[in-house]
């Protein structure tokens, strides 16, 4: 097999000899990144960091190249890691929607149709309102709001039966309030409606919002995670990340509701692979470009891989289902 | 004034020799991506993206603003050549762009495109750089309600327009719509129209659409009356280049017409698509010379190509000023933002006015470059329209099957798109037609998005759409729009009264 | 072997009428009611089917009631036969890049139209092919870093 002849010509050119036994394998030909969102989105500018982090400090010297499966919902990204079986030179860069997804949609992928390879980052959600044109300043005055008017209550989000409609149903059930979910396109929409003053709360990561909140047209209210946010630089009203509350101390029960920013390969792949990879990317969440990229989005730096990363996905999954079965989301048993 | 005073700010920073040179690169790497049907400018904005990793983020965004106007301009030389729009937004340049060349004016057709898209794309950036500020906070009233009544304008506008047949058109329209609505629902998160079938769950792309039903339709259409392209007899000499641009200045009623409409719509969510057939469609209803359009009417290219470009360059401006990007390849950019360190949104202004400042004045010197750099080109590509069609023929096939490819790296959308090319040759020949399918392809999804956004916010009541008086005067002018035809029609003797074939002669098959 | 345009008229929308079921039928597997928060997901879907087959309904009647135009064609015999042998090289073209890659595909078509269509010498006509692969590969594999189909042929030589 030529093949072989390659994979052997390119390790007497590679200039860094491999420490582990296992790392004995190295990309010779373009590797694609597979962005699960459209260009621009956050699954997108995701896979774009983590391209820049690799090629500018130099480690991974094949070219890369980002391509977007967006279509429904991501699904498309993972049905083609089905169709490339094997294939270690493809990577798939999606959040929790790579298990996600099938639990909602009769879809033609299914986990084991995957390797997991990583979660670089997390991101946290936080509840967003306009102080202005809704007068809610904090969680207090947002659930009052909502038990006054059940049902007249707007919360935007990206998309439908995804992590931000899944977590405002989560604080129906906590508190007992009524909602209305708007889905739209995306999280900085959703946004936008708010700063406008057309709905009056949406959920979303930091970074989508941050910079309403300077402009003073959206205030945080609260952090979904069980600790506050690490960034004490102040950003805006003399607030840093670190002056917003959680939702537990606040008032909502809803201790973490992270997002992870997830890698995947497809099944099947050498293991010598999974093992370069496992190690490249762990290296790529040490560099300057990515850490940059977490300060900017106030993402929680947590990086989970091998085993770790198995037994999230498999918890995560979980919780997601029963969220899913409360909602009566799930997809009917085949 | 301190927007002026910041704007020469901006040239400082722009004119240094080492920017102007990426300008000129970013407009010739546009021109190739634009004139290849499937890399529009969204995607070889973000295949240029890594290269700008190790640039600073002012020359970074001016290669990709750069090559954006090149892919806008070199859109438009497809359509007008081989009615192949190689950008979405081009399409209704086709439309007499097409027409025009295959009387031998094909020279005079693109010099007609460039120029007016040349002054739309000036008119664009004027209007950001005098009221980039009042532009943010008015963009900001536009909620789900107003962001329908945005595509319900375009629709109005347009669907009077087509002749021939109600029906057909009705039909063509229709099939646009549900052609739109495959793949998975915004607000339901339900698949629709998928069968099950994981091709199409990503949904139908439009470029696909438009590589069958204009590029292969008429491909099939040129094959079966005999191998002629008559663009043979384009004549080539710089007079006729400089006597057209000294003819644009005539159609100044459809020039400023068409970049108000341009501005209008970059501004708003429309985006330059919609925008270029909104200005078509007003342009064929209020031109005195209405009635040529879609015979190879120069106002007919003016018209969407001036709406085309002023909106492509005030749709940068929602993205900077509020971080939503009014079209596909502001958003790539806006990603390339935030990889670069910066985040839009209302702060950029004041926090980077090197930046934002230094972008504008990018955009006069880039569209400035981009229309002499297309200007250029034009020679060759007479050059090759005179060679023979039993050799173009098939290089102009193997571009659209190699366009349908790139556009997801699938091959189901090539087969996708040779039957939308039979499609397009049989509704061409029995005289359906093809706008109105187009326009409710690219508008279909987002208005229905809109629609039922507008619902969920308003619990059902469609008393949101005159709630307040930004969004009852759009919806007023709509409904306007939309009975102005049909009025005429009733006093001109009702529906089945006129003969089919008098319409078929006047709408042509040129259309 | 002539098909005349009435008959062309009448397959057609009796086509768009069949696409306008489907989309009915299609539609009614997500509901396709009003309720209190709007029009569920398949409501617009189902009108638009539906318009769909009564723009083609009336087409047909539109055809039938008018029988001045019997006598046109759409297409003549010889026509169709251009038609056959423009189209069909295409469709077999596409066939075999999606099984040995675009390259390939396009590399055999571009020879088969250069000699057989167009009649060129076999020697121009195999440049003619090398000139379109080469220019296509730099500009996607190259330039643009658009990894086009390559199929198993390729990919054995180690091109990928």
């Amino acid at each position: 097999m030529p093949k072989h002849a390659l994979t052997a010509f390119a390790l007497t050119l590679s200039v860094v000899v491999p420490t582990a036994a296992l790392a004995e394998w190295k990309p010779n030909r373009p590797v694609e990144f597979v962005a699960a969102a459209g260009p621009g989105g956050g699954t997108d500018t995701f896979a774009r960091v983590v391209q820049s982090a690799l090629s500018k400090n130099e480690l991974l010297t094949t070219p890369i190249i980002v391509s977007n499966k967006s279509g429904g919902s991501g699904a498309e990204t993972f049905i083609y890691a089905k169709s490339n079986k094997g294939d270690p030179y493809k990577l798939y860069f999606g959040t929790q929607d790579a298990y996600v997804l099938p639990l909602a949609n009769k879809l033609s992928y299914s986990q084991k149709d995957l390797t997991p390879v990583a979660a670089m980052v997390f991101d946290p959600f936080i509840l967003w309102v306009n102080p202005k044109t809704s007068g809610i300043e904090d969680v207090k005055g947002f659930i009052a709001k909502a038990k006054e008017n059940p049902g007249q209550l707007k919360l935007g989000g990206a998309k439908a039966k995804e992590a931000d409609e899944t977590l405002m149903t989560l604080i129906e059930h906590k508190t007992g309030v009524d909602l209305t979910y708007i889905p739209y396109k995306s999280g900085s929409e959703a946004a936008i409606q708010v700063a406008g003053g057309h709905i009056t709360a949406n959920v979303n990561n930091p970074s989508e919002s941050v910079e309403q909140w300077k402009a003073g047209v959206q205030k945080p209210l609260c952090v979904f995670e069980s600790e506050r946010l690490a960034d004490k630089t102040v950003i805006a009203d003399g607030m840093s990340w670190n002056d917003v509350p959680t939702c537990v101390e606040a008032g909502i029960d809803v201790k973490t509701f992270a997002q992870p920013r997830t890698i995947w390969a497809a099944a099947d792949i050498p293991p010598e692979a999974l093992a370069y990879y496992t190690e490249l990317f762990t290296k790529a969440a040490g560099t300057p470009e990515f850490k940059g990229y977490q300060e900017r989005g106030a993402q929680i730096p947590r990086l989970l891989t091998g085993d770790a990363f198995k037994d999230f996905i498999k918890q995560h999954e979980a919780t997601y289902a029963e969220i899913y079965k409360a909602n009566g989301w799930l997809r009917a048993e085949q | 004034m301190g927007n002026f005073g910041q704007l020469m700010d901006g040239f400082a920073v722009a004119l240094t020799a080492h920017h102007v040179m990426i300008m000129a690169v970013g407009v010739l790497l546009g021109l190739v991506v634009g004139v290849l049907p499937g890399l529009g400018a969204p995607n070889g904005v973000s295949l240029l993206l890594p290269l700008t990793f190790t640039m600073d983020p002012i020359s970074a965004i001016i290669l990709l603003t750069s090559m954006y106007w090149g892919a806008l301009f070199g859109g438009s030389t497809t359509s007008i050549l081989f009615n192949i729009p190689g950008e979405p937004s081009s399409v209704a340049t086709t439309f007499d762009g097409y027409p025009l060349a295959r009387q031998g004016q094909a020279v005079r057709a693109l010099t007609l495109a460039f120029t007016s898209a040349g002054i739309g794309a000036l008119t664009g950036v004027i209007v950001i750089t005098l009221l980039s500020s009042w532009v943010a906070n008015f963009a900001m009233r536009f909620g789900a309600a107003e962001y329908f009544a945005v595509y319900f304008m375009a629709f109005a506008s347009f669907i009077g327009m087509a002749g021939g047949s109600p029906f057909k058109t009705l039909v063509s329209m229709m099939l646009g719509f549900a052609a739109a609505t495959v793949g998975i629902d915004t607000i339901s998160g339900e698949s629709r129209l998928t069968f099950e079938i994981d091709e199409l769950i990503g949904g139908i792309s439009f470029l696909i659409a438009v590589i069958g039903l204009f590029g292969l339709g008429e491909l099939l259409l040129t094959m079966e009356e005999g191998l002629k392209f008559e663009g043979v007899k384009a004549k080539l000499d710089m007079r006729t280049i400089l006597r057209t641009v000294a003819e644009v200045p005539r159609y100044w009623v459809t020039l400023v017409r068409s970049a108000l409409i341009g501005c209008w719509m970059g501004i708003t969510p429309g985006g330059p698509t919609a925008a270029s057939f909104m200005s078509y469609a007003l342009g064929r209803r209020f031109s005195r010379r209405g009635r040529n359009f879609g015979k190879g009417e120069p106002e007919g290219i003016v018209a969407p190509e001036t709406a085309d470009h002023s909106a492509g360059s005030c749709a940068l401006l929602p993205m900077l000023a509020l971080g939503i990007p009014g079209s596909a390849t502001a958003a790539v950019m806006m990603g390339g933002l935030m990889i670069w360190g910066l985040s839009p949104g209302p702060m950029l202004f004041s926090t980077r006015p090197d930046f934002v400042w230094g972008l504008i004045a990018s955009m006069y010197m880039g569209n400035l470059i981009a229309v002499v750099l297309v200007l250029a080109t034009v020679p060759l590509f007479a050059y090759i329209l005179r060679a023979p069609f039993t050799v173009v023929g098939p290089m102009i096939t193997i571009v659209c099957v190699i366009g349908a490819y790139t556009v997801a790296n699938h091959v189901f959308d090539i087969w996708l798109a040779l039957a939308f090319g039979i499609v397009g040759y049989v509704f061409k020949k029995l005289d359906y037609p093809l706008a109105p399918f187009v326009l409710a392809m690219v508008l279909g999804d987002k208005a229905e998005d809109a629609f039922r956004q507008a619902m969920l916010t308003s619990d059902g009541s469609p008393a949101i759409f005159f709630s307040n008086a930004l969004v009852s005067t759009m919806m007023g002018l709509g409904i306007l729009l939309l009975c102005l035809p049909l009025i005429t029609v009733l006093f001109k003797g009702g529906l089945f009264g006129r003969p089919a074939a008098g319409d078929a002669e006047a709408h042509g098959r040129s259309a | 072997m002539d098909i005349s345009r009435n008959t062309m008229e009448i397959a057609t929308a009796c086509a768009t009428a069949l696409v306008g079921g489907i989309v009915c039928y299609g539609a009614s597997l997500n509901g396709i009611s009003w309720n209190e928060s709007g029009p569920q997901p398949g409501y617009f879907p189902f009108y638009i089917g539906a318009l769909i087959i009564f723009g083609s309904a009336a087409t047909i009647l539109q055809t039938v009631l008018r029988r001045a135009s019997t006598s046109d064609v759409f297409i003549d015999g010889e026509r169709l036969r251009t038609i056959v042998a423009f189209f069909l090289p295409i469709v077999v073209m596409v066939a075999i890049s999606a099984w040995l890659g675009l390259y390939i595909g396009m590399a055999l078509y571009t020879f088969y139209a250069m000699r057989m269509a167009a009649g060129f010498r076999t020697a121009t006509s195999l440049l003619t092919a090398a000139i379109v692969v080469a220019v296509n590969f730099v500009i996607f594999e190259k330039i643009f870093m658009v990894p086009l189909l390559k199929g198993p042929i390729l990919e054995y030589f180690g091109i990928y």
